[in-house]
This record gives structure tokens, C-alpha cells and sequence, in this order.
């Protein structure tokens, strides 16, 4: 180097802000250029208690930063849409262990879907039986800490369970919608979008009955009770016509409506929010 | 009188995803930006964000220096934007260091002079505003929308004061000679 640095005492004023324009500038400008001199004005600031800053703390902080992976194309988009980062984050975290979840879904819908297009009666029924319990299934898979070990961390810090549920519901309903949707186009005549409020009505079940149970099993015992009802259906009338009644559709909304009003009552006892913080 | 590695070997190694290299490049010169931006903003927590950033960005881009000047210039570069837009996001923040501390006393300011010349005397007549301004468009190398976000000015501001600035540096200099 030159051999010219800072002396101690332009040192001391530079870091109290002691200095003159003219001083800093200087000694910002040597600074630039020689590691000494640097090391020095840290060591001056954090001596005198001049430093403004936890330089550890925020070391801690860099590194959080950078080992985090990035977030994920999902958890952008739900970041884009308004959602603040750390509750697109919680939302993102169900649907990250979805993927594989969600195409095994997708393949049992396909082949339903591929039944019913046939023409085949026992194809469609097929279809029904499938097609309404996919929702809540996904749903109920997105809140199970058996299936998804990544939520036990989540709820230590306190959130508001309600608001975590409906956005996560949201949020998981929007990744199976459009599968199911597009499978259903296979689907010929009005089946297709028959099984829609069925579909509503089982995930609002799902959701009241986690008051109560987990919601996997409630969600598996929905789809069974489902599936028992759809198999007598057809052992009965050989014609999946029954469902499509107006009076079976009514029936579907009453039981969401049902549903919903008994899960916001209760839900204050949401028995997945109260295991985890048991441990 | 160095140890260790260089900054460009631990830049190289940072773009390898060293952690060990990042860790040291931080503690090389997370300490003297955090000075040097202080006197730039007075509140410690933008400061620490700024600082949090710039290293971000490095961790992020390591390939951002070109490999021309030193890698401090570079840093300050990444960090006294990171500040500015920092300030943006935050608004409202009292950004300027204000006056520099207590005057210098007499002694000092013979001292002064005597090492700085004139230019040193020039500058400490400027008023703290035309000196905010000097000090991040000339000295810092911001653009003069860039400063304006610093300080808090409009940008018609800055230019303005920075003009007069040299205007007052220009008659301050050709007194003192003739």
C-alpha cells in the first residue's frame, strides 16, 4: 500500500462521527483500499460501543436468509397475490408435500373419468364415486401431521387455527379443483358437474368433524360412507340419474351449509390444533 | 500483513457456495460498511437490514465483480443502494447523520487547514444540507435520484443544492488563491 493509513486519533473521530466532511471523505476513500485500516474502524466502533449495530445478529440473520431455499413457484405466486410471506409460506408447506399426493389423485380420476366416457353405466358410477370425496381427501391430507411432518414446527409460534384452516383449505382446494374439473369435461352430459356440491358438502363434513377427529379420518370415513351409498345406488337402480336430482343436490347444499355453521361454532376445539400444542 | 485468503478467492469460493468463505467475507467487512453506513442513516435497524441485504446479494451473485477495483468499492456499491431502497420501502425515516457531531474546536480547525488546505475550510462553510448532498452524489457516487431517496429531498433538491455547493466551492477556491 502507500504506507499512509489513519492515524488512532482520526480513527476515533471517524467512527464517533467526529470528523469533518472533508476528514470522512478522505478516510472513507483510503478505506476502500486498505484491509488494515478496515479492520481497524471494526474494531474501533465495536471498542468504544460506537458500533450501531448486533453485526452477530445479523450474521445469524444473513445466513437464515441464504440457507433458506427459495421459495417455491406456489408459495410466489400466493406471495403475489397479496398473501404476506410467512402465511404463504404455512399454506405453501401442505402443498409442497401435495405433488405426489395430488398425481396419484389425478391418476385415480383419470381412470375414472376414462370409464365414464366410454359410456359404460358402471364407468360412471365410477366417476361419482370418486370424483366429490377427491376434495376433501386433499383437504384433510393437508392438515394431517402424520402425512405431513413439516406442519408440527408451524404451530409453535401462536396462529390463529381458524384463519391457517380456511387458507390452507383455500389454497389446497385450489391445486385439486381444476384436475378434477378437467377430468370431469371427459365425463359426457351433466355427471360431470353433478358431483360439485357433493364435493362441497364432504369437505365441509371434513371440517366440522375435525372438531371432533382428525380430519384424515374424517375424511376417510366420509368417502367411505360415500362410497357404500353410491355402490347400494347402483346395486338398486343400475342409474347414476339419482344423484343428478334436484332434491339430491338440495340435499348436498343443506349438509355443506350443515356443516360449515357446525364448524365455525366448534371451532375453538379443532382437534389437530390441540394435539400439536400438546406436544 | 494480510491473512487468510484474498477477497477474490473468497468471492470465487462464495460462488462455489463456501459458507466458511461467506463467513469470513462478512466478518472482513460487514464491520466497516455498518460504520460507514451509520453515518449515512441514523437508525440502527435499516442499517442492519442494509447490511443484511448487501451480503444477500453477494451470497446471491458473487459473479456481480467484474474484477476491476477492490472488492470493498464493490460492496459499498451493492450496500449504500441497499440503503437507499431500504429507506424507500420504509419512508418517513430520518435518514441524514445530521451536522457532524460538536464543531471542531480552534486547534482542530488550524489542523485542519493546514491538511486539507482550503478545500477543507470550503467544505466545512457549506451548510449541512449542501454537505448531505456533496457527500452522496460526489463521495458516495449516487445518482441524483438516488440521493434524493437518501435524504429525503426531491430530486429537483439535490440537484440544486448541488450546483450551488459548487458554485460556493468554486468562489470559496479562487478567493483563497488570489
Amino acid at each position: 500500500m502507500t504506507g499512509w493509513h489513519l492515524d488512532d486519533d482520526m480513527l476515533r473521530r471517524y467512527a464517533g462521527r467526529a470528523d469533518s466532511l472533508a476528514e470522512g471523505a478522505s478516510a472513507e476513500q483510503h478505506l476502500l483500499s486498505c484491509e488494515p485500516c478496515r479492520a481497524r474502524v471494526t474494531a474501533a466502533a465495536s471498542v468504544t460501543g460506537l458500533g450501531v449495530i448486533d453485526l452477530a445478529a445479523v450474521w445469524d440473520r444473513t445466513r437464515d436468509a441464504v440457507e433458506v431455499p427459495r421459495p417455491s413457484v406456489f408459495e410466489r405466486l400466493l406471495r403475489g397475490a397479496g398473501l404476506p410471506a410467512p402465511e404463504a409460506r404455512l399454506v405453501a408447506v401442505a402443498s409442497a408435500f401435495r405433488g405426489v399426493w395430488l398425481a396419484g389423485v389425478a391418476a385415480v380420476l383419470a381412470f375414472a373419468a376414462l370409464a365414464a366416457a366410454l359410456g359404460d353405466a358402471r364407468g360412471m358410477w365410477l366417476f361419482l364415486a370418486v370424483a366429490p370425496v377427491v376434495p376433501c381427501l386433499v383437504v384433510a391430507a393437508g392438515y394431517d401431521p402424520r402425512l405431513d411432518p413439516a406442519l408440527e414446527p408451524e404451530l409453535v409460534t401462536p396462529y390463529p387455527a381458524l384463519r391457517l384452516i380456511l387458507l390452507r383449505t383455500v389454497a389446497v382446494l385450489a391445486l385439486a379443483l381444476p384436475a378434477v374439473l378437467l377430468f370431469g369435461l371427459v365425463v359426457p352430459g351433466e355427471t360431470a358437474f353433478a358431483w360439485l356440491l357433493p364435493a362441497a358438502g364432504f369437505v365441509a363434513v371434513v371440517l366440522a368433524a375435525s372438531t371432533w377427529v382428525s380430519p384424515l379420518r374424517a375424511a376417510t370415513a366420509v368417502s367411505s360412507a360415500w362410497g357404500a351409498v353410491v355402490w347400494l345406488l347402483a346395486a338398486r337402480s343400475g342409474s347414476p340419474d339419482a344423484v343428478l336430482q334436484a332434491r339430491a343436490q338440495a340435499g348436498f347444499l343443506a349438509l355443506a351449509a350443515a356443516s360449515l355453521v357446525i364448524f365455525l361454532l366448534r371451532r375453538r376445539r379443532l382437534v389437530q390444533l390441540r394435539t400439536w400444542r400438546q406436544r | 500483513m494480510d491473512s487468510g485468503p484474498g477477497d477474490e478467492a473468497l468471492l470465487l469460493a462464495v460462488a462455489e457456495r463456501d459458507m466458511g468463505a461467506f463467513r469470513v467475507l462478512y466478518e472482513r467487512h460487514a464491520g466497516w460498511l455498518a460504520v460507514r453506513l451509520a453515518r449515512r442513516c441514523n437508525d440502527g435497524d435499516l442499517v442492519a437490514d442494509a447490511i443484511q441485504d448487501t451480503f444477500v446479494a453477494v451470497w446471491q451473485k458473487p459473479r456481480g465483480f467484474r474484477g476491476d477495483g477492490d472488492i470493498a468499492a464493490w460492496l459499498w456499491g451493492i450496500a449504500i443502494r441497499r440503503l437507499v431502497s431500504r429507506l424507500r420501502t420504509r419512508g418517513g425515516v430520518a435518514a441524514v447523520s445530521g451536522p457532524a457531531g460538536p464543531a471542531p474546536a480552534a486547534e482542530d480547525q488550524v489542523l485542519l487547514s493546514v491538511e486539507y488546505g482550503d478545500i477543507g475550510q470550503a467544505l466545512a462553510r457549506l451548510s449541512p444540507e449542501m454537505r448531505a448532498v456533496i457527500q452522496a452524489v460526489v463521495l458516495d457516487g449516487l445518482s441524483a435520484r438516488e440521493a434524493a431517496q437518501l435524504l429525503h429531498v426531491p430530486v429537483s433538491s439535490v440537484k440544486t443544492r448541488l450546483y450551488r455547493a459548487r458554485a460556493h466551492l468554486r468562489a470559496a477556491l479562487a478567493e483563497g488563491s488570489s
